[in-house]
């Protein structure tokens, strides 16, 4: 190819040309409105020509770095090596997805390029070894495993500005691929002559903003493809905790189911439906806090019913615990048949009883139901007929509510599912960009169409 | 690093620290000094290679692989966009290698003999033929990818040199990588073919003393 060896030439020969104004003399300084620059005298207000050469190759390159968003010449520190932003490239995929690159120099650490797509910013270096096959969809480079994200595309330069280590000039091109890693990517650029491999790692916005002073979108949508989903960290932890603090409650509520019901004694009911009350002692509860259960059996209940008023009195604080309760059951015969309703047996709890040996008072009292039976046909009279009636009444210490577990297991899975929820989309919208089919959690939930 | 130009006005020195820059100041008089030569000329069109900014100098010392060396000698090649440094290191052991510079990254390499070049890609070169970048070729068990292939142009020698290196003399050049950073290089000039393995290192391992020092930037850590 003598044609192209013709064009290999050692490097200019440097020269320069002073540039004063042509009408008196003085030097010239530049001026800016807006992204438009010119040069001008500052002594006689004459404008230089912008014809001339030299005027538009000053003014040019004036222009073009002011609406830079890191002007050549910047320094920062990333990675802890100080870095000078010498060149700034715009790439698009053949006018289609605009992105930015500047590159990064240090004399004594080589060359680095800064990505912008818009939103996020990545750190950039080329690979010194060819990545390794792993599978059809992934391959690894540096310890990492990249898996396929972009196909062959076209990819274009669209603006060059500044200080490279080739001569890359407007229109050249290059195909480029894409794999990702959660935190970076890898890409293979080639053209006819030349092969090259690079990573880049996502820079926190921090990150960016320290070293070279311009934003970076804190949620970019649709997220780039090596972001990680923001909601996997918190998620996993939240997910793992909510596994832990279930279990926990589900063991607790079976170790903490009740205690055996222990009876406090069969008590008469009198006869003529006057109020009773009797003092019972002691009983004592041994855990830090609990739930008392007071179940009462009426065996000979029939229509009619017992109220119960129990009292739990703290024997060394005199706290007092009430609660009240009532059996109650009727029955009969209508055009229907028999009918029964209600129950013999009433049973009733009082949360949050403290550790502590109690007298028990029940104020009880049977009462007869008469009145509205008008087919009264000599229905047995519960309290006259037969022995003497009692009320059963026995108590335990109570397990765990079993509604309280409920509405504990749903405040665990209700923030769980939304960040799943949330989760879902982010990789839904990150894995979109990819020109192949999702996987993971986006593919579980893929959309039908 | 840097470009120093008299100042056609007033005859100070005025240092164009980046290649790109077309235009500075005169710190003394102030006349605007516009370069007008070949390396600005398509601002916005095309980059511009920077001045030379290598950190090795003939003289320096450091370790390859466990030997001392000092650089000696240096052959500058360039093909049509780009160019790179081929520095020739005086080894303590008597012997010589190479340490190539290309875009910032450095490699350790020394002659092989042609005949270790068995791949057919590479003998296809060696017969005269060209290299399609992305092949595979297996080097000494290692499988390796042409990463380069073109044709380059020597423009600059100086120093000691194991051959004579005229500014002007063409080859053929391509370039291996292989997956844990081991590299090679053959080079075809007419019928002859000089064949180079080794890997790529970093500047910090080869703890390098007597770097090229440069206006406004630190030395670094590993420079001792």
């Amino acid at each position: 190819m003598p044609a192209e060896l013709e064009a290999i030439a050692p490097p200019p020969a440097p020269a320069v040309r002073a540039l004063n104004c042509p009408a008196c003399g003085s030097a010239v300084t530049l001026r800016a409105a807006g992204y438009s620059v010119t040069a001008g005298c500052p002594s006689c207000g004459s404008i230089l020509d912008v014809a001339d050469p030299l005027v538009k190759l000053v003014t040019r390159y004036a222009e073009m770095t002011r609406a830079l968003d890191i002007p050549l010449g910047t320094r920062g520190t990333l990675d802890g090596i100080e870095w000078e932003a010498i060149g700034w490239l715009a790439r698009s995929m053949n006018g289609a997805y605009p992105w930015e690159e500047y590159l990064l120099f240090n004399p004594y650490h080589g060359y680095r390029w800064l990505i912008f797509d818009g939103q996020s910013w990545s750190l950039g270096e080329t690979l010194t070894a060819t990545p390794d096959f792993v599978t059809y969809d992934t391959l690894s480079a540096g310890g990492r495993h990249y898996r396929r994200f972009f196909k062959e595309r076209e990819a274009r330069v669209d603006g060059v500005l500044g200080e490279f280590y080739w001569r890359v000039a407007i229109g050249e091109q290059v195909i480029t691929s894409e794999w990702a890693a959660p935190g970076w990517t890898l890409s293979r650029e080639a053209n006819a002559k030349e092969v090259s491999w690079s990573v880049a790692r996502l820079l926190p916005p921090r990150e960016i903003e320290t070293a070279f002073g311009v934003e970076a979108e804190r949620h970019p949508w649709p997220p780039p493809p090596h972001m990680v989903s923001p909601h996997a960290g918190w998620l996993s932890t939240c997910f793992k905790l909510g596994l832990a603090a279930m279990a926990f409650l589900v063991v607790v509520s079976i170790f903490m189911g009740g205690g055996r019901w222990s009876d406090i004694g069969a008590l008469p009911i009198a006869r003529d439906g006057s109020a009773q009350s009797v003092t019972v002692g002691s009983v004592t509860f041994g855990q830090p806090w609990q739930r008392v259960e007071l179940r009462a059996r009426v065996p000979r209940l029939e229509n009619g019913w017992v109220d119960l008023d129990y009292a739990l009195v703290d024997r060394t604080t005199q706290r007092v615990y009430e609660a009240y309760g009532v059996a109650e059951r009727y029955s009969g015969r209508d055009n229907e048949g028999d009918w029964s309703e209600g129950s013999r047996e009433s049973e009733i709890s009082i949360a949050s009883v403290p550790r502590g040996t109690y007298d028990l008072v029940i104020d009880y009292r049977g009462n007869r139901w008469i009145a509205n039976n008008p087919g009264g046909w000599g229905q047995a009279d519960w309290l006259t007929n037969g022995d003497s009636p009692e009320v059963v009444v026995e108590v335990r210490r109570g397990g765990v509510y079993f509604s309280n577990l409920i509405i504990a297991l749903i405040f665990i899975l209700i923030p769980l599912g939304w960040g799943f929820a949330r989760h879902v989309r982010f990789e839904q919208a990150r894995q979109a960009e990819s020109d192949y089919d999702p996987i993971g959690v986006a593919a579980l939930f893929k959309e039908s169409e | 690093m840097g470009l120093t130009i008299a100042c056609p006005n007033c005859g100070a020195d005025a240092v164009f620290r980046s290649a790109a820059l077309p235009c500075r100041i005169c710190d003394y008089c102030q006349t605007m000094l516009v370069r007008s030569d070949d390396g600005v000329r398509a601002v916005g069109e095309a980059a511009v290679l920077p001045f030379d900014v290598s950190p090795v100098t003939i003289g320096m010392r450091g370790m390859a692989d466990g030997i001392g060396f000092q650089v000696i000698g240096r052959v500058r090649w360039a093909w049509t966009d780009g160019a790179w440094n081929e520095w020739l290191m005086l080894l303590d052991d008597g012997g010589y290698g190479w340490l190539g510079e290309a875009m910032g990254q450095f490699m350790l390499l020394r002659e092989a003999p042609l005949k270790t070049a068995r791949a057919k890609v590479l003998r296809d070169v060696i017969n005269g033929g060209e290299a399609v970048p992305g092949t595979a070729a297996e080097i000494g068990g290692v499988k390796m990818h042409v990463a380069d292939a073109r044709d380059v142009l020597c423009i600059a020698a100086e120093g000691e040199l194991p051959f004579t290196a005229p500014p002007g003399w063409r080859v053929y050049s391509v370039d291996l990588k292989g997956p844990g950073g081991e590299c090679a290089s053959l080079q075809r000039d007419g019928a002859s073919a000089t064949f180079y393995l080794g890997r790529y290192a970093t500047l910090a391992e080869l703890a390098p003393r007597g770097l090229r020092r440069f206006d406004g930037w630190s030395l670094p850590d590993y420079a001792g």
